[in-house]
Parts: structure tokens; sequence; C-alpha cells
């Protein structure tokens, strides 16, 4: 296996384990930020449904497995995505 | 804050696209990954609020400033346009918060303390203290642009800055911490993947 496979696979591995913890102990999510906006009274108006609100898929809320899945198959997407705009920019500088 | 932020997106684009090697290409989606991974992790510190590491610290000191804020701006995009977490009105402020400042100070901070000390443990004490004086210094912009966001925040900025500091520097420590504790693995596995100089702005050396 190359360094550049292996430091891939050592990622999604790691992300993995970060997701099923986060589903399965650290899921509960009181951000700072939006705890002191709701004591002082503000309010949202959200002018975009996301598709996956809060990392849950409509109708399997609270089910840890489908979650987990959520979380593991969109950080493959983040790591390929990442991939992606990586090559864009190299081709740009040996393009320049 | 769009605006702002604008300037440092079409600036890192610019200035990645000439520093990143074949190496950092892998190493940014890795840690991009990791990172977006680690941020549903949620600890719990005060007040009945949770923290999550940002890892814009780590990815300064891997990928530098550039390719440290393009790769959080996809942690944040992603969530922002996928999950509803963040905001889309409110994605240039985050990118400000996290991205600029969350990854820029971490970086000086830690370069600073590695030209001063050119010891091991300067180099942690610069990571830990890059990670939390980053850390605290993204709540303070959060809290300034809370405050100052009069139509649907009353509160004064002094109220909304103190409450977000506060919480924030006991995030700061946590992500200090872990900081450490990967500059100080990787120093001793892959000291090849702690290229600052290389990656550095122009007046800190750098290309």
């Amino acid at each position: 296996m190359t360094g550049v496979k292996r430091m891939l696979m050592v990622g999604i591995i790691l992300s993995s384990f970060f997701v099923v913890v986060g589903a399965l102990w650290l899921s509960n999510s009181v951000e700072t930020l939006d705890q002191v906006a709701e004591h002082f009274g503000a309010t949202d108006s959200p002018m975009w449904n996301p598709p996956i609100p809060d990392y849950e898929i409509h109708g399997f809320e609270g089910n840890v497995m489908v979650n987990i899945t959520v979380g593991i198959v969109f950080t493959v997407i983040v790591l390929v995505s990442t991939f992606a705009v990586g090559k864009s920019l190299r081709l740009l500088k040996s393009r320049a | 804050m769009y605006a702002a932020t604008a300037v440092f997106w079409v600036f890192s684009f610019r200035k990645a696209s000439k520093v990143l090697g074949d190496k950092q290409i892998p190493l940014m989606a890795t840690l991009t990954a990791m990172f977006f991974a680690a941020q549903m992790m949620n600890y719990p510190i005060i007040g009945g609020t949770t923290a999550h590491l940002l890892g814009g610290p780590i990815l300064a000191m891997t990928l530098g400033p550039y390719a440290g804020l393009i790769s959080m701006t996809i942690i944040l995009l992603i969530q922002a346009l996928l999950f509803g977490d963040g905001g889309i009105t409110t994605f240039g402020a985050n990118v400000w918060n996290m991205g600029v400042i969350g990854v820029f100070i971490p970086y000086i901070v830690y370069l600073l303390a590695l030209r001063i000390t050119k010891s091991r443990s300067g180099l942690l004490v610069g990571a830990f203290a890059g990670a939390l004086i980053g850390d605290v210094l993204a709540a303070v912009f959060a809290g300034i642009e809370l405050g100052l966001s009069t139509l649907s925040f009353p509160y004064s900025v002094s109220i909304a800055v103190t409450a977000m500091a506060t919480h924030h520097v006991i995030i700061g420590i946590g992500e200090g911490a872990v900081t450490a504790i990967i500059v100080s693995v990787l120093q001793k596995t892959r000291p090849d993947l702690l290229q600052l100089p290389k990656l550095s702005p122009g007046w800190l050396g750098g290309a």
C-alpha cells in the first residue's frame, strides 16, 4: 500500500471511529453560542431547509445505526471533495 | 463578514495553489475529513453546554494557514448546506471566526514560538498557546458579531463577548491539549508533515 493510500485509510478509520463515538456517547450538543442566543431571547428563522437537519434523516430520528451511516458516508464525501479541491489547486499551479 | 472573509478566500486559494505539494493534498483531505467527523463529538463543559474540537490549529500547523482556511471552509460549507449546522447567512461570519481567526492566529503564535524557542518544549507550548488563543479570539469575534446584530440580539457586545469568551477558555484548553499532543506525536513519527516555514506567508519568512 502506498503512503498516500495508507494515509487516506488511516483517515477514514479514525474518522469512522469519531463518528461512532459521537453517535453513541457524545451526541448531545448544547453549543455556547446557541445557549447564549436563547438565553438573551434571540430567535432564528431559517432561510434554508437542509436535507439532513441536525445530522438525522427524516423518519429515522434517534436511530443510531442510520446516524453512524450518515456520518461515515458524509465524512467520505468530505474527504473526496477536499482531495478534488486540492488536485484542482495543483492543476491551477501547473497551468500557471 | 462575507466581504472580509472573501478577501482571505481569494488570497488563500491563490497562495494554496502555489504552496500545496503532492504530500499535502492527501494530508489535507484526510485532516479535513477527520475534523469534520471530530466535530460530531460533543463533550460536556460548564453551564450545561457542550464543546467540540474545531481543528483549525492542527490544520494550520500541518497544512499552513491558506490550505487550513480552505479545509475549514469545506467543513463549514457542508455542515451549513446539508445539515443546517451554522446557517447560510452566517456562513461568512462562521468562516471568519473558525477559519480565519481560528486558523491564522494559532498558526502565527505557533510559528513565533518556533522561531523564539527552537526547543521541543517551546514548540509544544506554542501549539497549546496558539490553539487556546485562537479559540478564545474566535469566540470573542463571535460575541462581537452577536452583540452587533441589533435586529435579532438586543444585548450589548460586552455581555455577548463575556459569555462567549468565558466558556471558550475551557474549550481552548481542551483544543490546546489535543493540539499539543498531536504536534508532539507528529514531531516524533512524521516530522516531515510539520513543514511550516515552507507554508508561511511572506511576512513570516515563507513562500
